[in-house]
């Protein structure tokens, strides 16, 4: 060629970057995860979970909700997360297949990121996912921590198992995607995955080890125990499923052909970590731990302060010494009412748990026979404050707990009138702590031990004492107290006593001394 | 009449090659998985109750659903998009071929569990055949509204994703009920409605369409 | 040309969210390859699924072969003269080429089986796939691939022929091979041809139709496409900054198309530099040549 180039061409160097692949899985990941958090199911179980959850919040039914026990709140936000955890499983999982599907991977599998790489920036994706869930665990709890009333201690690996569980999901998602490429093969493995739980747990009942190997163990009880009797290995739960994650990971790493020797380190340590972990959470409840429990459920005192407050005595376990005042009011207010001794006789309010055998289920607590004491749960707010004031009136009516549970005559109007008139609104606390939520017939009222029988004749007497003005009942209780306090005074004499008109169609006496 | 000959020889002509074009592997994962989960009640001893082979007979009808979702995929769609044999024909014919093979398996399926054990089959068939119904008109209203050839992979996923968030509602609406829960029997009007709903609606959405967007068509008018 | 139209549209509209594929084309197609050029998003695609009734218009009106393929029986006596090779051809990939073929044509009504065959087996040896016609698709290198939906396109022998991108990503002799298919393919019909390729409408088409952003910019034969750049293409040692478009041959010299300076040495112009001046105008799609 004989044509002079005036003018050398423009080479353009090409930009020296590095291998810099961390860097470059992680900005894969970071674009994966802005895809992830715009998938519709994503963006709607979100939408699912960040509604339920201020449903949770606001909610104004559950007045119990304005006395949170903060370690059963934190793992009360683990189920919520379930829902995000399927979501991010879906959707991971088609995200991993998208390249097969749209044909690209010949030309993916060429490019400088190895196939392993792109399927562990597929599984960091999740992490701002987790992040979000554990956002809203932490408001949750937070919220509920912040409450005056909120008493107990939450635990940092309670309120991370949500977020770890999305998470794990996530990484089974790629999982999935890599050792069945098949686009059916999520939701069925889903589908299959999840009969297969049912049928292996219901196989092997109920043993503690293969219970922890689910993602999440949720013991709910409606008797709380104090933090430290808990035992539940919820640390030790959290590495076997950051470990089982990790696992997972390395294993989809693995099989789309990672071989190099940090993966292989890894996968050494998160199964390490994974093995460690369900050591650590295989032992059931040790026995230091089932007689503490039993200690604390027969002789509470020992592991209780005590204060005492005007003429009473409170006495709680450390992490509900908050609520002590809450119990004062209720009981001051009752005294105030009652007559006779009763009015200035010193109660002394014990809280008390329930024979604890696991930590699942309700079990019903024991009345105390020592004269003068009361048992407090370790609940408060809503249906159990009307529900303590039936034991704090019954015992200064009847003495002491046991004797209530013998209690079947006119002296039920009397404890309840004192239990219901303490309240606010009494005639919705009536019609809340018995057990049916009705203002006629006979029906049992609850209490914090033994619940208290009604007959339809007591019923009618104590709601029309509650329709009256308040000082004028009070004035005739205190004036008839030892008579109304007294097992031999009948219905017809009570009524007569507290004013109320006799039934039009007689009495039926003793009607709740039937059983 | 020549025209019921022609039309028959078309089909008795498509239905060989139809049936190798079916999405055999999925379909048979689906099928395999439902008739081996109901198959576990079976062979794990040990009293079990009829909350249990409920799960997995409600397994076993998400798991058919979910490979009922795959059905109307057709790899080649842009090439049998413009052949004179309509739509509606050719995913009917699809639907015949697969229907007597679900029904086997469903049925296999419910007698794989144990007698008595085994909750009502007619509500449970119901439950089946609605879920069934909902897929097969998801996918069709994806091969309507979209231009993928495959879309049976996204139509399972909404269609798992819709199941799950099913069972997360409140009790008096929600569909998968306790055999022991009084409020069965309306639940499965419930079913019953939602099987009404869907079977036309997935029937209207079978053909394909011949005017694009009516509304807009009418403004530009 | 004085024989009836294949096709003729007026009108044909179509949107997808706010942008026009298609914005108010009219065309006629007769016997013979017309050529459809344009940039990428020109609407090519669209109107071809729009005439191969793949997708129906939101306005305007068309007739295949004198059918209305906007109502349902005219659309399928429409698909049952058309024959159309889609951009991105699936298929069955465990069918063998002929089956594949054969299942085509039972969805284009072809019931009587021996005959269908033979019209199968016909269509294959158009293509020159007569050899493997036994081997599952998933074994056929992407050319075969084409040639196999060529064929099904083939089949029935249609009266018009739609064929979207048939060349892209083939090697150059199968190129030639295929060019040499659509050339026999269009001696006794229809073929409407889209495509990127200048080359293959110079040599192929008697027609040519430039689509730009969903319009007809150009309908004429090559040689009147050709005819636009009539001494509007030169040669010089530079760059010229006020060419059109503008690049450095082998020889080391600059060819420019657009508007000449004074005295320049005049080329023979291309197709291609018509083309390019029909896009004068759309200086993305010009500029990114």
């Amino acid at each position: 060629m004989s044509t002079v180039i005036d003018k050398a061409p423009t080479v353009f160097a090409p930009v020296e970057t590095g291998r810099r692949p961390a860097a470059a899985v992680l900005a894969l990941a970071r674009f994966e995860a802005r895809e992830l958090l715009v998938q519709i199911p994503v963006f709607f179980f979100l939408l699912v979970y960040v509604g339920t959850t201020a449903w949770k919040l606001f909610s104004p039914r559950e007045d119990m909700n304005n006395y949170p026990i903060l370690h059963d709140v934190d793992r009360a936000t683990q189920p919520g997360t379930l829902l995000l955890a399927v979501a991010a499983f879906i959707c991971v999982n088609v995200a991993a297949l998208r390249s097969r599907r749209h044909g690209t991977d010949r030309h993916f599998d060429v490019l400088v990121l190895e196939p392993w790489r792109r399927t562990v920036a597929h599984a960091l994706s999740v992490v701002p996912l987790a992040a979000v869930t554990a956002l809203g665990a932490a408001i949750e709890f937070g919220w509920a921590a912040l409450k005056p009333g909120a008493v107990g201690h939450g635990s940092v690996a309670e309120l991370a198992t949500g977020p770890l569980v999305v998470l794990l999901s996530g990484v089974l998602g790629v999982l999935i995607a890599r050792l069945c490429p098949r686009l059916a093969g999520g939701p069925l493995v889903v589908v299959v995955g999840f009969a297969t739980l049912m049928v292996v747990s219901s196989v092997v009942g109920q043993t503690h080890w293969l219970t922890w190997l689910h993602p999440v163990v949720s013991e709910t009880s409606n008797n709380p125990i104090p933090s430290d009797l808990l035992g539940r290995p919820a640390a030790w739960h959290a590495l076997y499923l950051v470990g089982l994650s990790a696992v997972l990971l390395c294993v989809a790493a693995l099989v789309s052909g990672g071989r190099t020797r940090l993966l292989k380190a890894i996968t050494v340590v998160a199964l390490g970590a994974m093995v460690t972990g369900i050591a650590g959470q295989s032992p059931g409840d040790d026995a230091a731990l089932i007689t503490a429990r039993t200690k604390a459920s027969s002789t509470p005192a020992a592991f209780q302060s005590c204060v005492a407050h005007g003429r009473s005595t409170y006495c709680s376990f450390p992490e509900w010494t908050g609520w002590r005042d809450d119990w004062e009011k209720v009981v001051d207010r009752i005294q105030d009412l009652a007559g006779g001794g009763a009015g200035g006789a010193p109660l002394t309010i014990r809280q008390r748990i329930p024979v604890v055998h696991q930590l699942e289920g309700d079990a019903a607590i024991e009345p105390l026979h020592t004269p003068g004491e009361v048992t407090a749960g370790t609940r408060w707010g809503g249906n159990r404050v009307p529900e303590f004031a039936v034991g704090v009136a019954s015992v200064l009516v009847a003495g002491d707990e046991q004797a209530v549970s013998k209690m079947c005559d006119a002296r039920v109007v009397t404890v309840m009138w004192l239990a219901m008139a303490a309240q606010d609104d009494p005639m919705t606390a009536f019609r809340h702590v018995r057990l049916d939520d009705s203002l006629s017939g006979s029906a049992v009222a609850l209490a914090p031990t033994n619940p208290v029988g009604m007959s339809a004749e007591q019923t009618r007497i104590v709601r029309a004492l509650l329709g009256r003005p308040l000082y004028g009942v009070t004035a005739r209780v205190k004036a008839h107290w030892t008579e109304l306090t007294s097992p031999r005074t009948s219905e017809a004499r009570v009524a007569e006593l507290l004013g109320v008109p006799a039934a039009k169609n007689g009495t039926g006496a003793g009607e709740s001394c039937q059983k | 009449m020549p025209e019921v000959g022609a039309a028959y020889a078309r089909v008795r002509a498509l239905l060989p090659p139809l049936w190798r074009a079916l999405p055999w592997r999925v379909l048979g994962a689906a099928g395999g998985s439902a008739t081996a989960l109901p198959a576990l009640a079976r062979l794990v001893s040990g009293g079990h109750d009829t909350a249990f082979a409920l799960i997995l007979l409600r397994s076993a009808e998400v798991a058919l659903a979910l490979g009922l979702a795959f059905l109307l995929d057709d790899p080649a769609r842009h090439i049998t998009v413009a052949v004179p044999t309509r739509r509606v024909l050719r995913n009917g014919l699809r639907l015949a071929l697969v229907v007597p093979l679900v029904l086997l398996c469903w049925t296999v399926a419910l007698l794989l569990v144990p007698g008595e054990i085994r909750p009502p089959a007619g509500d449970v068939g119901l439950e089946a055949a609605a879920l069934a119904a909902l897929a097969l008109t998801g996918a069709a209203a994806a091969v309507r509204f979209t231009d993928e050839p495959q879309p049976g992979a996204v139509v399972a996923a909404t269609l798992l994703a819709v199941t799950v968030l099913e069972t997360l509602l409140p009790e008096r609406c929600t569909l998968f009920v306790d055999v022991a829960d009084p409020g069965w029997a309306a639940a499965h009007q419930r079913w019953a409605v939602l099987l009404l709903l869907t079977v036309p609606m997935g029937a209207a959405l079978l053909p394909e369409r011949i005017r694009r967007r009516r509304a807009l068509a009418w403004t530009h008018r | 040309m004085t024989t009836a139209p294949t096709v003729s549209a007026s009108g044909l509209t179509l949107r997808y969210g706010g942008t026009a594929a298609l914005d108010d084309v009219s065309l006629r197609l007769r016997e013979g390859i017309t050529g459809l050029i344009g940039p990428n998003g020109a609407g090519k695609t669209t109107l071809l699924r729009v005439l191969a009734t793949a997708v129906p218009a939101d306005r305007g009106a068309f007739a295949v072969l004198g059918h209305d393929p906007g109502t349902t029986a005219g659309r399928q006596e429409a698909r049952r003269r058309l024959g159309y090779l889609p951009q991105n051809p699936g298929f069955h990939l465990d069918f063998t080429a002929f089956s594949f073929v054969d299942y085509v044509a039972i969805l284009k009504e072809l019931t009587d089986r021996a005959a269908r065959h033979r019209e199968v087996r016909r269509v294959l040896e158009a293509v020159d796939l007569s050899d493997v016609r036994g081997k599952r698709i998933k074994r056929l290198s992407g050319g075969m691939r084409q040639r196999v939906a060529l064929a099904a396109a083939l089949l029935g022998d249609p009266g018009l022929l739609l064929l979207d991108e048939p060349t892209v990503g083939l090697d150059p002799e199968q190129r030639m091979r295929f060019r040499e298919l659509i050339a026999q393919a269009g001696e006794s019909r229809t073929v409407l041809l889209s495509t990127h390729q200048t080359e293959d409408v110079a040599m192929l088409c008697h027609r040519v139709i430039v689509m730009v952003r969903g319009r007809i910019h150009f309908e004429g034969t090559p040689a009147e496409l050709t005819a636009r750049a009539a001494g509007r293409v030169w040669s010089s040692a530079e760059r010229d900054p006020g060419a059109r478009a503008g690049w450095r041959t082998g020889l080391g010299t600059f060819r420019n198309v657009g508007d000449p300076p004074r005295g320049a040495a005049l080329l023979e112009p291309t197709l291609e530099d018509g083309y390019l001046l029909v896009l004068d105008g759309e200086p993305a799609e010009v500029a990114s040549l």
